[in-house]
Parts: structure tokens; sequence; C-alpha cells
């Protein structure tokens, strides 16, 4: 894994490849590094399956991963998950309902070498995550501001229900709540009408919208098959650290998009909003 | 001295201004002088540049992923044997915003390649604003400015023209008369041939003016290689 492996490894062109433009794994100013953070939890959730959900979290964990912040991963897709085939060495597979899962995410959140917890809920899991979330006490740390709780809900190209919004609600009023637009696999643009928009709105008081671009059909591709992290395949190198034979061409485009990433969670603040800090409030594009 | 393996790419935004006509002589002039050359046509369609290098100039198609793996990880080989890229009119756009989206200047320099842009002049304005932001992306990548005197001819405020370009240097392509020209378009005219034995079938003024026309070309280009080696040599430094 590239987080694992020192940089005086890499082979030369891959190293050049962030002297070309400082990208997601380039330094960050120093005051992120040594920042002072409570335990923050981020869950990626959606309406429903096939949305890109776990390249959302795919994504999550090489952007925190380029601002040196320790991450632990929990995959909720048991028993096999696709974050774990990623990202192994930071994820563990667990199952929402099962009290001693439960204990392994939040009793170890203070202890945990790790500030960040990132946990992919698997569709239609969302809803049963929260309700397991409030009833072992997390919401309530969570309002005390004992722990930060982010929660990125992902969307499609369509709505595919909004009731399951009127679920969420209840649970997320202290939460960061940022509707993810994911467009990695658009062929076509949402088309979302304005009145439903609205609607969708209505119902949370969101804190962003963050939208994650288009990545060509066939570095997707190629990613899944190489099954390394996006910054692993971007350095051109296997899940085992040796030289890939990767395309530059795949490669400049995997990085690109990555970069646009991390372009818009730093627009929208997320490494200050998971320090406690206000975060920028990125009331935009509604 | 280990020579940069170059990669020369004959471009402009616009059509028959003399782009495959550069790329064509430059890619004769290698191979006249015995070297390894390779070729890369754009134009899927019409690929005047390929039909008459079968063999050495490939055709890529820049708008889809996996032409532009061919054609960029293929660039990016240093094997010391000159690269030489026709860009399509059309696909002109798509080409650079590729090259700035994968950031293959910046590979291209980081591996010790040497890019060149053979940018074509006409008396457009918008010309000159396309080379000049080529530039102002790219400052660290050479841009020669080229002249077809034949297919964009700039009267007489030539030179001045010119000099706005920026440009680290100028080559002019002579104009050609048209029955010499028509000549040329056929694709089994090889100028390496042509040069190496003269057809005898080939009327003998028609041979003269083709030789003629080339002989110049190459003075420049090798004059331009001769400048460069010079300027990496120890001597300068």
């Amino acid at each position: 894994m590239a987080r694992k492996t020192p940089r005086d490894k890499k082979p030369l062109h891959a190293k050049h490849d962030e002297n070309a433009r400082p990208l997601p794994e380039a330094a960050p100013p120093p005051e992120k590094v040594e920042r002072k953070m409570k335990p923050a939890v981020i869950i990626v959730g959606a309406d429903k399956g096939g949305v890109g959900k776990t390249t959302i979290s795919r994504a999550l964990l090489d952007y925190l991963s380029a601002n040196h912040i320790r991450t632990r991963a929990f995959d909720t897709e048991t028993p096999r998950g696709t974050l774990h085939r990623f990202h192994p060495e930071v994820t563990t597979i667990v199952d929402m309902t099962s009290t001693s899962d439960q204990m392994k995410i939040i009793d170890t959140l203070e202890a945990a070498r790790e500030h960040v917890s990132v946990i992919d809920v698997r569709a239609g899991g969302l809803t049963p995550a929260l309700i397991a979330l409030r009833d072992m006490g997390f919401l309530e740390a969570v309002k005390t501001g004992e722990i930060a709780f982010i929660l990125f809900h992902v969307l499609g190209s369509s709505i595919a229900s909004l009731d399951e919004i009127d679920e969420i609600a209840p649970y997320v009023q202290d939460a960061r709540y940022f509707l993810v637009k994911n467009h990695v696999n658009d062929t076509t643009f949402f088309d979302w009408d304005p009145v439903t928009h609205r609607k969708y709105f209505e119902k949370v008081s969101t804190a962003g919208e963050i939208t994650i671009p288009k990545l060509n059909e066939m570095s997707y591709e190629q990613v899944e098959i190489a099954g390394t992290p996006y910054s692993t395949f971007v350095a051109n190198k296997t899940a085992e650290g040796d030289a890939a034979g990767h395309s530059f061409v795949l490669r400049g485009y995997v990085r690109t998009w990555q970069a646009k990433i991390a372009e818009e969670l730093d627009r929208v603040g997320l490494l200050d909003l998971m320090s406690g800090k206000s975060g920028k409030s990125a009331k935009d594009k509604s | 001295m280990k020579r940069r393996t170059r990669i020369f790419i004959a471009c402009s935004p616009h059509a028959r201004v003399g782009a495959t006509t550069t790329a064509r002589l430059l890619t004769d002039y290698f191979l006249y002088n015995n070297a390894v050359v390779e070729g890369f046509d754009l134009d899927p369609h019409e690929s005047a540049y390929s039909a008459l290098f079968p063999g050495v100039v490939s055709v890529v198609d820049a708008a889809d992923i996996k032409g532009q793996i061919s054609l960029f990880d293929r660039l990016l080989i240093d094997d010391g044997a000159p690269k030489i890229v026709d860009v399509w009119r059309r696909s002109f756009e798509r080409f650079f915003s590729t090259v700035k989206e994968i950031g293959f200047f910046e590979e291209a320099r980081n591996r010790g390649l040497e890019a060149i842009l053979l940018f074509h002049a006409d008396e457009q304005a918008s010309s000159l604003a396309t080379a000049q932001a080529l530039h102002a992306a790219w400052p660290d990548v050479t841009q020669f400015v080229v002249n077809n005197e034949g297919a964009a001819p700039l009267g007489r405020e030539a030179p001045d023209i010119l000099a706005r370009y920026p440009a680290a240097g100028k080559f002019a392509i002579p104009p050609l008369e048209a029955p010499v020209r028509r000549l040329l378009d056929d694709p089994e005219l090889s100028l390496t041939r042509f040069l190496r034995e003269p057809p005898t079938d080939m009327s003998l003024v028609v041979r003269a003016a083709l030789k003629a026309w080339i002989a110049p070309v190459f003075t420049q280009f090798r004059s331009y290689e001769l400048r460069r080696e010079l300027e990496a040599s120890d001597l300068f430094r």
C-alpha cells in the first residue's frame, strides 16, 4: 500500500509525478498535520446500491492518507467487503447490527491511534446504522461535542426515494451532512428537476454539496482490476509495493480526478470539520 | 554524451497550413540520415502522413482513450528514437487538453525527454494567440514557429508576424510550383528514396525543383541539430 511505502522507495517517475503538480500526495501545510483532533466518524451511505458509494469511501481514504491523517475504515458489506479489497490494511469488515462489532467501532474511538473512522454502510443500511448509532449513545456523544460526526450521503443520478430523507433527518441534527453527487460512472448528467431538488433539501439542513467528477471508464476499470487504492495506482505500484506497468495516460486521468476530489473536500473544509473547527459553510450550488 | 529523446509535435489550430508536410519532411530527414524514427498520425480519417510511411507512422485517434494510451505511453519511452506527431487540426484541442490533464509534458521532462512544438503560423490572429497560450501553459517546452510559404503565405509582413511568435527558432518551408506539389501528394513518392536514387523516369526539371525544395529544409534541420549538439556539449558548460 502506498501509505505504508517509504517515500524513498518509490520509482523515479512516480516520485516525479508528485513534482509535476502538487496533487493529493503533496505535503499539506504544517498546521494540518500537527492539529489536535477529537475522534471523528465519517459515514458514507446511500439510498440505494450502484451509486458508487464505495468509490467515494476509497477516494476519501486516499484523501485523508494524503493529508497524513491516520484513518481506519469499517466495511459493512459482510461477509466480503469491496472497500476491504482495496484498502485491506486499514479496513475491518463489520456487521453494524452486532453488538460486538458496534463495540469494535465505537468503544475504541477514543483509544484508537487513528483519529478518523470511515464507515462504509452498505446500500439500504443507512437508517438501521443510524438507529444503531443512536441506541448505543453515539449520537449523544456527538451532541455534547465529544465526537465529530460527518455523513456523506451519496446520490446517484436519480433519487431513489425521498422517504429515506425523512427517516434519516432525526438522526443527523448534529451531524455535518453532505450530499455527494457522484458522477464517477456517469454517462449523463443529473436530471433532477428543481422542485424535487428543493423538496429534498427542505427536509435536512446540509453542510453542503460535494461533487465527485466523472472518471473515464477505462481508468476506472483498470484500478478495479489492479485492486489497489487510487493513489497506489497513480504511483504505478502494485498492492505489494512493487513497480506496476500501468499506463501513464490512465494514471494521469486518475491523478487529475483525485485532485478534483481533493479540491472539493478542501472547499467544504473537511479537515477543519474533523478537528472540531466550524469548517467552511459551503452552502452553494443548491 | 547521451542524446535526449525528442518528441516533435507538428501542429496548428487551422487546416492546410502545412503541418503534415513538416512532419513528412522531418521524418524523411531522419530516415535519409539512417536514423530510427517513429511517427504518429492523429487523423484517423484521411491519414495522409501515415500513408507515406508504412511501418513507421501509426494512426492514432486522440479522442479515444485507447488511442491516447498508444500515443502518449509510447511517446514517453526513452529509446533515443525521435518521435514525430502530426496533430490533425480537428484533434488539436483534444490533444492539448489531454496533454494538460494527464501532465504529459511534465512527465516527459521528468523522464529526460525533450518535447518540441512545431507550431505552424498563418496570417490569422487566432494562431498567434494559440501559440502564446501554449507557451504560457508550458514555458519550458521548446516552441519553433514553422512558416510554410506555399500553404500559408504571410506576404511582406512575414518577418514581423513571425517575430511575434514565442518561438525559440523558425523553420521556413519554401513554396512549390503546382506540378511538383501535385507529385508530392502521391503516397508512393518517398522523399528518402527520391534523394537516394532519383527516379530516371521523372522529368529532369521536376527532379531539380524537388531537390531544390528539399535541400534548404534539410539544411535548416541539420543546422538546428548542430546548434542543439553544440549547446549540449561540454564546450559551453
